[in-house]
C-alpha cells in the first residue's frame, strides 16, 4: 500500500476492529503476525459479557457495558457490509454456582457491582436452587444457584474477524499477514515499522499486537505490562438446538448456531504455552457435566489452549505514547465484549477525537504506582 | 488406573507387530494398543480370520499378513484392542479410552505406528451417496467380505486402484471401466527410475499381472483423464471426465475415487514434532533420525506413518525403531542394535529404491488437488472450495486462520480429510509453495471422547472447582 496514514500492528480482533472504524476515514495498514501466532481472537469464548466485569472498577462496568449496547448496530453493520453473520445475539447470562460458599461470594459481588454502579444501575438476580430449576430446567441437581444479568450476550469471534477482514479489504485498507516487527522508528515525524518482510511509513501508528504489545510498545516508549495466563476449552460435535435450556448464555457452557457447544475455562499461568493438559480438560468436562447432566454422552471432537492477554489487574490499557506522539498502544483480554466500542470509540479518538469518558483511567500510569510496604 | 510399560505402540499393523516382536525379544516390556478388534492394521485388516474366499481375492500378500499376525498374537506381547489414544503428553503419558471408558499408560518410550491414510479426493459430486474411497471399498472386503451387487467405475490413481480392480474381478464384481488420472508426464518423469525398481521383480510382476487380469476380463481403461465429476442430484448416476480434448460420460451408480496415500501425521503434529514437505509425495512427513526418533523425546515413528514406502517396508523400519528404543533405554549397546538392524536395513533400501518409481508414477496432477470453487472440500462443515479460495484472498497464510474464517476443519474428522486440500487451495491462490503453508494443528482429543469419559477421571464427591472464578 501506497502512504498508508496508520499502520496497526496486530490483526487480531483489538486491531483490526480499530483499523475497521479508523478505515472510514483513512488509509490503513494492518500488519498481522504468521498463521501460528499465539491469537486470542480465535481461542475464546465469543461472549459479549457485562456481568462481573468492572468489580472495584466502575469505569470498566461502564464500558463493558456501553460496547454492550453498541453490539447488535455494529453486527447490523458488518452483516450489510459484508453478508457475514456474526451471530450477535443479547441473550441474558447466567453463572452457575455449585457450592455454598460460591453462592456467598458471588452474592456479594454482584450486590457490590450494583452499588459501585450507582446511577448507572445494574440489574441482576440470584436465582436459588429452587428458583434455577424452574428457569433452567436442563441443569443439574447439584447446581444450588445462579447470578443473572440481562446485559449479557454473545457473538462469534471468528465470524466477527471475518467480517472485519472482509470489510477492511472493501475499503481500500490492507490486510498484510506473516510478518515479524524488529523494529520502530520515527524519522522526520515519519513512524517506520521494519519487518521481516520490508519497511513500512506511517504519521500515524496502532500497537494492538496482544501478548505482543509489551515488547512493541516499548519501543515508541509506552509501558504495556500483559501477561499470558491460558484457558483451555473443550468442543462437543453438534448437538441439538438448545440442549441445554433455558434460552439464556451461561459462563462455562455455550451452544453455537451450528449446534456445537464449547465448555471451559480454565486460567493458568503457565507463560507462552497454549497446550492442552488432561487434567485442566478433564476437570472442565466434570464440571460441565455437573452443571449439564444432558451434556454426558456428548462426544468431545476437540479441547484448545489458547492465551489471554491479561494486565496486572484485568482490566484494558489504552495510551499514546508521550514520547513519541502518534503511537498508540491498545490490549485487553475482552476483544469481544468491547469490539463494538473499539471499532466506534477507540478508532474515534485515535482519529482525533475526544477519549471515551470510561477509558480516561485505563492508561498504563495506574501501574506505576508502588506496592504498599 | 495408570499401567507402565517400557515401549508403548500405538497401531498393531505390520510395523505396529514387527516393532512388538523385536521390542520382547530385546527384553522390553511393551504394550501394543490398537483401535481395531483385530491386529493386522489396514493392511491385514482381519488377516487372523482365516476365510478361504477371501484369501483367494486377496492374495499371497495376505497369507503373509497372516503369518505375522499369528506370530504377534502368540508372541505374548500386551495387547489393548478396541483401544484408542486420545491425547499423548510430554511427559509420555497415553490417554486412551476403551469401551467409552477413559485410562492411562505410562511408557519410557512411545513408537506410533499409526500408518497411512487415503489422500482426499475432492471432485465435484465426491459425497454424493454412491461415490466412495477406494480405500473404504477394501475396508469393507476385508471387513465383511462385503462386494458391491452392482458394477463399479474405479477413478484416480495408485497402486491400490489396481490392486482393487483386481480383487473385485476376483470376486466377481463388474469393473465398469478404470479412470487413470496420473498425466502422461509421470511416465516420462519416473522413467529413469524403472531400473533400481526391477529390483523388486516380484513388485513390478504383480503390477502386470494385474494389468493383464484387466486386460483379460475387458476393462476399460482410459488414461489422462482430468477434471473428474461424480453426477447424480440425490445419489451417483454417472462418472464425467476430460480426456484428450473432450468430454467422456460412462453411466454408473457406483463410483471408487483414490488418489493415493499420505502419511497419517495426525499425532506427530498434534504433539509438535519437526515434520518436512515431501514434495514427490506431496504430503507432510515427520523429520527421523535412522532410529525413526522424531523430535519429541521419547518417541519413535515406523511404518507409513513416516514416509509411504509399503507393508514390507514397515516391518522393517517397525524393527528398527524397536531396537533404537532398546537401546536408548539401555537394553542393547549400540553395537548390537547397529548389528540387528543391518538386514532390516538392506532389505528397506531395496524396497524404497523401487519406490521412487511408483510415487514420480503416480504423483497427483497438478491441478487435481485444485477443486473448481462449487466443490464442498470440508465435509463435516461444508466449506467449499470457493469459500476457501476467497478468505484466502483476505487474508488466510496458512490452514489455521483458513479455519479462523471458515470453520473449516472443526468438524468430527478434524481435519484429517481437507487440510491437505485446503493447503493446496491457499498455497495456488497465494502463490505459496505449498512447504510454507503450515497445516492445521490438531489437539486433543485426537479421537472423539464423551464428556461423561472425561469426567468419570475425576473425583465424584467434590463440585469440580470452578475454574472460571466468574472471571467473564
Amino acid at each position: 500500500m501506497n502512504k498508508p496514514d496508520v499502520i496497526v500492528i496486530g490483526g487480531g480482533l483489538v486491531g483490526s476492529a480499530i483499523a475497521y472504524g479508523l478505515s472510514k476515514n483513512a488509509r490503513v495498514l494492518v500488519l498481522d503476525e504468521g498463521d501460528r501466532a499465539f491469537r486470542a481472537t480465535r481461542g475464546n469464548f465469543g461472549l459479549v459479557w457485562v456481568q462481573s466485569k468492572g468489580f472495584g472498577a466502575p469505569h470498566y462496568a461502564r464500558w463493558s457495558k456501553r460496547s454492550a449496547d453498541l453490539w447488535a448496530d455494529f453486527a447490523a453493520e458488518l452483516k450489510d457490509a459484508t453478508g457475514v453473520d456474526t451471530h450477535h445475539k443479547r441473550t441474558g447470562g447466567v453463572h452457575l454456582l455449585l457450592t455454598e460458599q460460591e453462592v456467598a461470594a458471588r452474592a456479594a459481588m454482584m450486590e457490590q457491582l450494583r452499588r459501585e454502579a450507582g446511577n448507572d444501575g445494574y440489574d441482576y438476580e440470584m436465582l436459588d436452587a429452587a428458583g434455577v430449576r424452574s428457569l433452567l430446567p436442563n441443569v443439574g441437581p447439584r447446581v444450588l444457584g445462579a447470578s443473572f444479568t440481562p446485559y449479557d450476550g454473545v457473538a462469534n469471534p471468528l465470524y466477527t474477524i471475518r467480517a472485519l477482514h472482509t470489510s477492511l479489504a472493501a475499503r481500500g485498507a490492507q490486510y498484510s499477514p506473516g510478518h515479524t516487527v524488529s523494529l520502530i522508528d520515527k524519522e522526520a515525524g515519519v513512524f517506520v515499522v521494519r519487518t521481516d518482510k520490508g519497511s513500512f511509513h506511517a504519521p500515524k501508528l496502532l500497537i494492538a499486537a496482544g501478548l505482543g504489545t509489551r515488547r512493541l510498545a516499548e519501543l515508541v516508549g509506552i509501558r504495556v505490562p500483559v501477561n499470558p495466563q491460558r484457558g483451555q476449552v473443550l468442543v462437543t460435535e453438534r448437538l441439538a438446538p438448545g440442549v441445554m435450556g433455558g434460552g439464556v448464555t451461561f459462563t462455562n457452557a455455550r451452544q453455537m448456531v451450528e449446534g456445537s457447544v464449547i465448555i471451559g475455562d480454565s486460567q493458568e499461568d503457565v507463560g507462552l504455552d497454549n497446550r492442552t493438559t488432561v487434567p485442566v480438560i478433564s476437570n472442565i468436562a466434570a464440571r460441565a457435566m455437573t452443571c449439564f447432566p444432558v451434556l454426558e454422552k456428548a462426544q468431545i471432537v476437540r479441547a484448545w489452549g489458547a492465551l489471554r492477554v491479561m494486565s496486572p489487574d484485568g482490566l484494558p490499557i489504552y495510551a499514546e505514547s508521550k514520547t513519541m506522539p502518534g503511537a498508540f498502544a491498545a490490549t485487553c483480554h475482552s476483544g469481544v465484549t468491547l469490539c463494538a466500542a473499539h471499532a466506534r470509540e477507540i478508532a474515534g479518538w485515535i482519529a482525533g477525537g475526544a477519549r471515551p469518558e470510561p477509558t480516561l483511567k485505563l492508561v498504563p500510569e495506574r501501574f506505576d504506582v508502588p506496592k504498599a510496604a | 488406573m495408570t499401567e507402565r510399560f517400557e515401549l508403548a505402540i500405538v497401531g498393531a499393523g505390520p510395523a505396529g507387530m514387527a516393532a512388538a516382536l523385536e521390542a520382547k525379544a530385546r527384553g522390553l516390556s511393551a504394550v501394543v494398543l490398537d483401535e481395531q478388534p483385530r491386529p493386522g492394521g489396514q493392511i491385514y485388516r482381519r488377516a487372523e480370520a482365516r476365510d478361504a474366499r477371501l484369501e483367494a481375492a486377496l492374495g499371497a500378500e495376505y497369507a503373509h499378513g497372516m503369518a505375522l499376525t499369528e506370530k504377534f498374537l502368540a508372541g505374548g506381547v500386551a495387547y489393548r484392542p478396541n483401544t484408542t489414544l486420545w491425547d499423548l503428553s510430554p511427559e509420555l503419558r497415553l490417554s486412551v479410552l476403551r469401551d467409552n471408558r477413559a485410562g492411562e499408560i505410562d511408557a519410557a518410550h512411545v513408537i506410533l505406528a499409526t500408518g497411512a491414510m487415503e489422500r482426499p479426493v475432492p471432485v465435484r459430486g465426491w459425497i454424493l451417496p454412491g461415490a466412495m474411497s477406494v480405500g473404504a471399498a477394501q475396508i469393507l472386503l476385508k471387513t465383511t467380505g462385503a462386494v458391491p451387487d452392482k458394477p463399479a467405475v474405479l477413478a484416480g490413481s495408485g497402486p491400490l486402484l489396481y490392486l482393487l480392480a483386481a480383487q473385485y474381478l476376483a470376486a466377481g464384481v463388474e469393473v465398469r471401466a478404470l479412470v487413470e488420472t496420473q498425466p502422461g508426464a509421470n511416465y516420462r518423469a519416473a522413467a529413469p527410475y524403472l531400473l533400481p525398481a526391477l529390483w523388486q521383480r516380484k513388485l513390478l510382476l504383480k503390477g502386470a499381472a494385474m494389468l493383464r487380469d484387466l486386460r483379460k476380463h475387458g476393462v476399460k481403461r482410459w488414461q489422462g483423464a482430468s477434471s473428474l465429476a461424480v453426477e447424480g442430484n440425490d445419489a451417483c448416476t454417472a462418472l464425467t471426465f476430460a480426456v484428450n480434448g473432450k468430454r467422456e460420460r460412462i453411466e454408473t451408480e457406483l463410483v471408487l475415487l483414490h488418489e493415493g496415500v499420505i502419511p497419517n501425521v495426525h499425532v506427530t503434529m498434534a504433539i509438535n514434532g519437526g515434520h518436512d514437505w515431501d514434495a514427490t509425495q506431496l504430503c507432510w512427513r515427520p523429520r527421523l533420525d535412522a532410529w525413526g526418533a522424531t523430535s519429541v523425546d521419547g518417541v519413535s515413528v515406523a511404518g507409513d506413518g513416516g514416509g509411504i514406502w509399503g507393508a514390507e517396508a514397515a516391518e522393517h523400519t517397525g524393527r528398527i525403531a524397536a531396537l533404537g528404543a532398546a537401546q536408548r533405554l539401555g537394553k542393547i549397546s549400540e553395537e548390537a542394535r547397529d548389528r540387528a538392524a543391518s538386514h532390516a536395513r538392506a532389505s528397506l533400501a531395496r524396497l524404497r529404491g523401487a519406490r521412487q518409481f511408483l510415487d514420480l508414477l503416480y504423483k497427483p496432477a497438478p491441478g487435481q488437488r485444485l477443486p473448481p470453487d462449487d466443490v464442498i472440500v470440508c465435509r463435516c462443515e461444508e466449506v467449499t472450495a470457493g469459500t476457501l479460495r476467497e478468505v484466502a484472498r483476505i487474508g488466510a497464510i496458512g490452514l489455521t486462520q483458513a479455519k479462523t474464517y471458515t470453520r473449516c476443519g472443526m468438524g468430527p474428522c478434524q481435519g484429517r480429510m481437507c487440510g491437505p486440500t485446503v493447503a493446496a487451495l491457499v498455497a495456488d491462490e497465494r502463490k505459496m509453495p505449498e512447504a510454507s503453508v503450515p497445516p492445521y494443528r490438531p489437539r486433543a482429543p485426537y479421537k472423539p471422547v464423551t464428556i461423561g469419559a472425561l469426567a468419570a477421571a475425576v473425583d465424584a464427591d467434590t463440585p469440580p472447582p470452578d475454574a472460571s472464578a466468574g472471571a467473564h
